[in-house]
C-alpha cells in the first residue's frame, strides 16, 4: 500500500493549522523534530508502520 | 511598568530574599518568575521566595549562571515579576517522576479546569507556557514533544542548571524544591508576546545522515554508514582524537527552513560512537555547523522582536549554557548582556532550550509588548 502517510500529513496539517499559515509551519516542524519531513513523502510513498504511528499520535492527542 | 526585574549577588538565601524583597516591594506582583544559582540551598529558597512573595505565583530553578539586563551573573538569584496587566491569569503545575507517562495529561487537565477552555482549542496567539525541567533527567524530549502533540499553545523554556557541577538541578514552585521534575506554567499574558530562537551558526554544506543511533539514550552509532566519530571527523577535516576539540564551534544541525535546531556532541566512546546533548533519531539528515558571532545575531535577533512588536516590556532568556561558555571564552559576556540593557530582561544559562522540540547551544526567549 502507498500514499496514507501523505494523507495523513496533510490531515494533521489540515486539522492543527485550520489555515493558519504559523501554526502550519509550527507542525510541520514538529513532524520533522519527530523524523517525518512532510517534503519527503507523496501518494506514491510507502505506508511505514513507524512514520503512521507518530503522525497517528499527533492526531490522537489533539482530541 | 508591568514588568520590572530584580536581582541580588548577596550570600545567604534571607539576605537575597530580603534584597529581591526591597527592589520590589511597591510592585504588585501577580507572578513573580526567578532563577537562581545552584549555591543556594534548594528547598530553603524555594519556601522564602514564596514566604516572600505570598501572594503571587512563584515558580523558578537552578542556573549555570543567571541573566539581569544587562549583566551576566553568577552565583546570584534574578528576578521578573509582572503585575495583573502584564499577565491576567497563570497557572502553574509541577510535574513528578518524569519517566512515567501521564504527567503531561494531569497538567493540562488542570489548565483546563483553571482556564475552562480544552487545551486542543486554546488560542496560541492568547496563551503561553513556560517549561523548566530537571536538565539532568534526559526527559526533554519525550515530556516536550507530548506537550506539542496535545496543544497548539507554544512552550518556550530551559533544562535547569547547577553551574557545571552536574550532580543534581532544581525546580522551585509551591515553597519546594523539586528534581527529576519539571514545571509547566500556562500564562495569559495581557499584551501582545512573540519568541526568539537564535542560535549563531552557519551552514558548511556537509550533511551526516543518523544510519544508527538510539534516539532516548542520545547516542549515534554511525553516521554515513561510518562510526559516527570517524564521519564527524572527516566531516570537520581533522582527526578522531583531535574532533573533541571542535564540538562546541562545530555542533550539527537539522536544517528546517534554513533554520538550524542545534545537537551538540558531548562525548565519543571507545567503540566510536558519538554521545549528544539532545536526542537524534535515525534517519536524520544533520549538516555540520560552524559557529559565527552570537552578539551580533542576538542583537539582531531581539531589534527584529522590538520591530515586530513596536515595542518590548520584557524578555526572558533561556540561553544555552554552551553559548555562555563560548561568550566567557571570547570575553564578551559584558557585550552579551549589553544587548539587553534597555529591555527589562531576566535569563538563566541553560543545559538545553525548549522551543517546539528540545535543542542545543540556542537561545530560546519569550518576549513580551
Amino acid at each position: 500500500m502507498a500514499g496514507r502517510i501523505r494523507r495523513m500529513i496533510d490531515s494533521v496539517i489540515q486539522q492543527r493549522a485550520v489555515g493558519n499559515p504559523m501554526l502550519e509551519k509550527i507542525i510541520k516542524t514538529k513532524m520533522i523534530l519527530k523524523g517525518v519531513n512532510p517534503n519527503k513523502y507523496t501518494l506514491e510513498s510507502d505506508d511505514d508502520p513507524v512514520v503512521l504511528e507518530k503522525l497517528e499520535r499527533m492526531l490522537r492527542e489533539l482530541k | 511598568m508591568n514588568i520590572i526585574t530584580a536581582c541580588s549577588t548577596k550570600n545567604t538565601v534571607d539576605e537575597v530574599v530580603k534584597d529581591i524583597n526591597e527592589q520590589l516591594v511597591l510592585f504588585d506582583a501577580k507572578l513573580l518568575l526567578y532563577f537562581a544559582s545552584s549555591k543556594y540551598a534548594p528547598d530553603y529558597i524555594s519556601r522564602k521566595m514564596q514566604e516572600a512573595f505570598p501572594d503571587s505565583a512563584v515558580f523558578g530553578c537552578s542556573t549555570a549562571g543567571e541573566i539581569i539586563s544587562g549583566k551576566m551573573l553568577d552565583d546570584s538569584v534574578v528576578a521578573m515579576a509582572f503585575n495583573a496587566e502584564a499577565i491576567n491569569d497563570v497557572k502553574i503545575e509541577v510535574i513528578e517522576n518524569l519517566q512515567e507517562e501521564g504527567g503531561v495529561k494531569k497538567a493540562f487537565a488542570s489548565f483546563e479546569n483553571h482556564f475552562a477552555v480544552p487545551m486542543s482549542e486554546m488560542d496560541s496567539q492568547k496563551y503561553v507556557g513556560i517549561v523548566l525541567v530537571d536538565g539532568l533527567s534526559g526527559a526533554e524530549e519525550g515530556l516536550i514533544e507530548t506537550i506539542g502533540d496535545m496543544t497548539n499553545v507554544v512552550f518556550v523554556g530551559g533544562s535547569a542548571g547547577d553551574d557545571l557541577k552536574f550532580t543534581a538541578t532544581h525546580l522551585y514552585a509551591n515553597g519546594q524544591s523539586y528534581s527529576n521534575a519539571a514545571i509547566l506554567a500556562l500564562l495569559k499574558p495581557g499584551t501582545e508576546f512573540t519568541f526568539i530562537k537564535t542560535q549563531s551558526f552557519c551552514d558548511l554544506g556537509k550533511i551526516l545522515e543518523v544510519t544508527k543511533a538510539d534516539e532516548e539514550k542520545r547516542m549515534v552509532y554511525e553516521f554515513n554508514g561510518k562510526p559516527a566519530a570517524v564521519a564527524y571527523a572527516e566531516a570537520v577535516g581533522v582527526s578522531v582524537e583531535e574532533v573533541a576539540k571542535h564540538f562546541m564551534h562545530n555542533p550539527v544541525g537539522l536544517l528546517i527552513e534554513d533554520e538550524p535546531y542545534v545537537r551538540s556532541p558531548q562525548q565519543i566512546k571507545d567503540n566510536g560512537s558519538m554521545a549528544f546533548y539532545c536526542g537524534v533519531g535515525e534517519g536524520m539528515e544533520l549538516s555540520l555547523l560552524e559557529s559565527t558571532d552570537i552578539i551580533r545575531d542576538t542583537r539582531i535577533a531581539v531589534n527584529q522582536a522590538v520591530k515586530e512588536l513596536g515595542k518590548v516590556s520584557g524578555i526572558i532568556n533561556f540561553n544555552c549554557i554552551l553559548r555562555t561558555l563560548e561568550l566567557k571564552q571570547k570575553n564578551l559576556t559584558k557585550e552579551y548582556g549589553e544587548v539587553f540593557s534597555a529591555i527589562p530582561t531576566v535569563g538563566f544559562s541553560t543545559y538545553g532550550e525548549a522551543y517546539i522540540g528540545h535543542i542545543n547551544q540556542t537561545a530560546t526567549m519569550l518576549v513580551f509588548k
